[in-house]
Parts: C-alpha cells; structure tokens; sequence
C-alpha cells in the first residue's frame, strides 16, 4: 500500500521515501563503483555497432565502445552534473528567498521581480544560446542550469520566510539584540530546512532532465559522456534509424529512475505522499 | 484605491513588467554574441564566417558595424530587429527571418492542440484521481504521471515513434506530409503526421498538472464547504462539479498559460525525433552547425511568442475574474 493513513506516522519513514532512498544509493554506488562493476574499459574500441551478446552485454557502439560499460561511467557524469547544479540552483534560491523574504520593501520587489522574469522566459531556449556560446564542457552545463533554476525554490522559501518572520521567537531573538544575520541563520533558515531540503530533491531532477535535454541536442561535454549524450550519438549516428533499442533505451531509462528516486525523497512524510509543489 | 483603478493598474503592472522583460531579452540577445569568448565576427555570422580571408573579415566586421561605439551599435540593433531583420545566416544563405517564418506556424501548431489536450486530460484525470483517491485507478493514474515527469522528452518521444511507427507500423516515422495531397485530405494527411508528436507532448504537458490537480482536490475534499454541502445533500457528482471543480480552476488556468514556456521547450525536442520542419529542427541543425545568427533569431522568436501568450493569457485572466488586482 503506498498511501498511509493520517497520523499514523511521524517518525517511520514513508514506503515511497525509502523506494527513492534504494534508488538513490544505488546510482551512487554504480557511480562510486564503476571502475570495479564495468565489465570492460569504456574507451576501449573495437567492431562497431555489435548486437548484445555474451562478451557485450548491450552491444558497442559507433566507434566500438562496450555500450553496457560506457553506461556505468555515465552515471558518474549525470549524477555529478545533476548534483551540482541542482546545488548551485539552491543556494541562489534560498539567499534570494531568504533575503527577500525577512527584509521586505524595495529588496523583495527587486529579488522577486527578477525572479518572475527569469521563469517567463523560456528556459530550453535561453540555456541551449548559453551552452553554444561558451565551450563544451560539463562545468559550463552546471553553469548554464544553476543559474537558471532558481525562481521556483525562491518563491517558496520567500513564502516561508513570510510566515516565520512574524513569529513570536523571531521577535524575541530581536527583541534581545541579536544581529540579522544571527536571526536568518540559527533561527529562519533553520526552520525552512525541510521546504530546502525537498527542493534540492527536486532540483537535482530538474537539473538532470534539463542536462538531459542539452546534452541530447548535442551540446554536452564530449570528454565526459553522461547519459543523455550517449542517446544524442544513438540518435545521430544511426542508433535509432536501426532500431538499435539496446544503445538508447538504458541510458534513458536511467535517467527516469534517477530522477524518480529524486523526487520520491522529496515527498512530504507527513500528508500522505502529498508532492511538493513540483 | 477605486475598483476600476485597481482593474487598471492591475494591466499596467503587468504591461510594465512584460515590457521589461522584453526589453532584458533583447538586451541580452545583443549582448551575448558581444560579450561572451570568441571572436564577435563568428559569433555574429556562425562558423562559417572564418573560412573567408582576413581582410574579408575585417570587411564584415565594418559591414556590421562593430567597430563602432557599443550604444551606437545598440540603437542599430534595435533598429533592425524592429523591422524583423534578425541577421543573415551563412551557412544557409539565407537570411533568419525568411528560415523561420513558416517554421514558426508549424511549432505553434504543434503546440496549441498539445496545450489544450493536456490540460483538458489533466484536468479529467486529475479530478477523477482525487475525488477517488486512494483507489486503484488513482495508484495507477498517478503512477503513470510519474513515470511521465520523470521522462526526458526525447525518450518517450523516441520509444512511442519505435512502437507505434517502427515496429507496428499505424503512424508515418516522421515530417509533416506524405506530399501530393490538396484540400481536406492534405489536412487530413497533415493531422496523421501529427498525431503521434501531439500525443508525446500533451502526455508530457498532462503529467505535472495532474499531479496538481489531484492534489488540490484531496486537498478540497476536506474543507468545511465540502461538508456543508454534503449535509444540504447534494450528490457527490454536484460537489465535485460545482463545488471542487470550481476552486480548482483559476489557479489552474494560469498554469495552463505559464506552462506554454514550457511545451514550447518540449516541442523543439519532439520536432527533433519527428523530424518535423519547425523550430526545432532549425535549432538542432544551428545547434550542430554552431549556426549563431539563426540560434539568436530562434531564441528571440520563440520568447516573444511565449512573452505574448502569457500576457494574452493574463489579460483574459483579469478580465475572467475580476477579483485579481483589487486590493481588498
């Protein structure tokens, strides 16, 4: 049963949380492990565009690779990507939300406004200009990504902060004397932590989706392949036209369970697998 | 603050800030090829501008005015883009304008259906979920919604086009016509190509607003208005409709509209593995080009259109519900 009844549970960890936690220490075990799990060198080439078989257990691809050990060490690539953009995204968005939220007037309209007008533009567009003028590497992706993920995690903090900054403990530290800096860090951001935690959840998905999408398009890292670059050399060098599903079916499906073990983490424990405002 | 002045100032504000945007948008477009690593001349005119000699470049560099001051350049930028010449592309010698105006039509019509049926599925599915939350149909339609969030464009594009087309052969692998067709059954031909490329977005548009959907109706399900209502005793189907539905659609709608940003991304992806001629193709084949002046014009275009929808959208809002804008 995935859905819990009300109160049931403060302290047990729900069924779905545990599912992401599995499928989070898995990748990251494929990750950290991948020299020790690939059954062959990645870089290593050989006859091109095999079926799988035995000694290849997804096939090789264009130039030769052994496609199942290529996918391994992509995950480290994905994962880090995701990681750090995902944390980039975050910390912006909660020093935007925190700053607008506890000192209001013309910092707030200004810190919101701006973040109204990055979420109208449309974000593919923007990142795939970004990403085309600078050169191809995995750190310019996290750049391009982190710096455009923001709004949506300022918005709630900022709410959240609206609703802590009145509260009575808030105006008794102010009441003591104690610095802004003080009251923001030990006493608003430690409150908020559950609504960051679950947003660094989800941005680290958004953050995987998005690289996905870039790297697919053909703008990603060629030195450090991550899964939806080797979908991209599926899809352009014929992978796909031949129906060569075992080349661009894994790494895609990977990249769904990562981001589903991402977003099941997040999941609030308390109201019966209520999403977070996505 | 009079109520109709609340109404007005309510579209100034947004006036205001759509212009501003627009305005940050276009400064960015000229700012980039400018400001960011690589020679202005390449970056302005694509790759292919380098395979001219030296002093040829140092003529287009005059031609494009980027020996001048930079505000001067600035109002010539302006200028231009207000009478659509958004640059020239080399590689395609062709100018931008020209590449992208039928494109355009094709990813709007791409778009539009895909909008409307993802919302309309959403919507249906979601309030279903809800009302009978708990139930297998839920367990099942929200799994489904997340297993679709979590798929990347491309794939679930890719893996519908390798079933339905590839293996079990109802749908044409991709393009826009079969060609030769007039009339009804051109249109008729066009709406075959598209279904499988509408059915990829709308799904993919559906699943993020069905979760929400759902949730804001558990959410309902235990007001207190809820309650009143089944006491008076109406039947769950008046509740549902007159009572949940109608709480769940303002905010819904001005998801809808802030999600065209949104398809629109997704559209570029799907047009990609359809091989269908819209922007996003346009964009791929700049993308591996390294194509600058049609990648700037795409940018530009595609923002506009998502800057105007949302507006449009906005105003139909306030217009809608009168509350919005009013300070209480």
């Amino acid at each position: 049963m995935i859905w819990y009844d009300r109160g049931q549970i403060l302290y047990k960890v729900s069924p779905l949380r545990l599912a992401g936690w599995l499928i989070l220490i898995f990748f990251l075990l494929l990750a950290l492990l991948a020299p020790f799990i690939a059954p062959q060198d990645p870089c290593k080439t050989g006859a091109p565009y095999l079926p799988p078989s035995s000694d290849h257990l997804l096939g090789t691809n264009d130039i030769g690779q052994d496609i199942l050990s290529e996918l391994i060490y992509a995950s480290r690539v994905s994962l880090a990507i995701g990681l750090l953009a995902g944390f980039m995204s975050i910390v912006i968005g909660v020093a935007v939300g925190l700053l607008a939220g506890y000192f209001r007037g013309w910092v707030e309209e200004l810190l919101l406004a701006i973040g109204d007008l990055v979420l109208l533009v449309p974000g593919l567009p923007l990142m795939i200009i970004l990403a085309a003028y600078l050169s191809p590497s995995m750190w310019n992706i996290i750049l391009v990504v982190g710096l455009l993920w923001w709004c949506s995690t300022a918005r709630v903090v900022h709410s959240r902060v609206l609703q802590l900054r009145n509260m009575p403990f808030v105006e008794a530290a102010r009441a003591l004397g104690c610095s802004d800096r003080y009251i923001i860090l030990r006493h608003i951001l430690v409150n908020a932590k559950e609504i960051v935690y679950a947003k660094f959840a989800l941005a680290v998905a958004s953050a995987m989706l998005t690289e996905a999408s870039l790297s697919f398009l053909g703008l990603g890292d060629p030195l450090n392949i991550s899964w939806g670059e080797m979908i991209h050399f599926a899809f352009s060098r014929g992978g796909f036209a031949n129906d060569m599903w075992w080349w661009y079916l894994p790494p895609g499906l990977l990249i769904c369970t990562s981001v589903l073990g991402f977003v099941l983490i997040s999941m609030e424990p308390k109201s019966r697998g209520k999403f977070l405002e996505l | 603050m009079s109520e109709a002045g609340g109404g007005r100032s309510y579209f100034l504000g947004k006036l205001i800030r759509y212009s501003l945007t627009l305005f940050l948008i276009l400064s960015l477009n000229f700012a980039l090829p400018r400001m960011m690593p690589g020679d202005p001349v390449v970056n302005l005119l694509g790759d292919e501008a380098l395979h001219n000699d030296p002093e040829m470049i140092e003529k287009l560099r005059a031609e494009f005015g980027l020996d001048r001051p930079l505000h001067i350049q600035y109002t010539d930028y302006l200028r231009s883009v207000s009478r659509l010449d958004l640059g020239y592309s080399i590689h395609k010698s062709r100018s931008v304008a020209d590449l992208m105006a039928y494109r355009l039509f094709w990813t709007l019509v791409l778009v539009f259906p895909s909008i409307v049926i993802g919302a309309l599925l959403a919507l249906l599915l979601g309030a279903l979920a809800g009302f009978k939350s708990q139930s297998r149909t839920d367990l099942m339609l929200t799994g489904l919604a997340l297993f679709l969030y979590t798929c990347p464009p491309f794939l679930l594009a890719m893996v519908l086009v390798s079933v339905f087309a590839f293996h079990l052969g109802l749908f044409p692998l991709g393009n826009l016509t079969s060609g030769g067709r007039t009339g009804v059954e051109y249109i008729a031909d066009v709406a075959w190509h598209l279904l499988l490329p509408v059915a990829t977005l709308s799904l993919l548009g559906a699943s993020y607003k069905f979760l929400v959907v759902r949730n804001s109706v558990v959410q309902l399900l235990e007001e207190q208005f809820v309650l009143a209502a089944r006491a008076k005793g109406l039947r769950e189907m008046e509740i549902l409709l007159g009572h949940v539905i109608r709480n769940v659609l303002p905010p819904f709608i001005s998801m809808v509209a802030l999600s065209f940003g949104f398809m629109v991304s997704g559209a570029l992806i799907v047009e990609i593995v359809f091989s269908l001629n819209g922007m996003g193709t346009l964009v791929y084949d700049a993308v591996v080009a390294r194509d600058y002046p049609v990648m700037q014009g795409c940018f530009l275009v595609l923002t506009v259109s998502v800057l105007a929808a949302n507006l449009i959208a906005d105003i139909l809002y306030g217009i809608a519900d009168p509350r919005i804008g009013r300070t209480s």
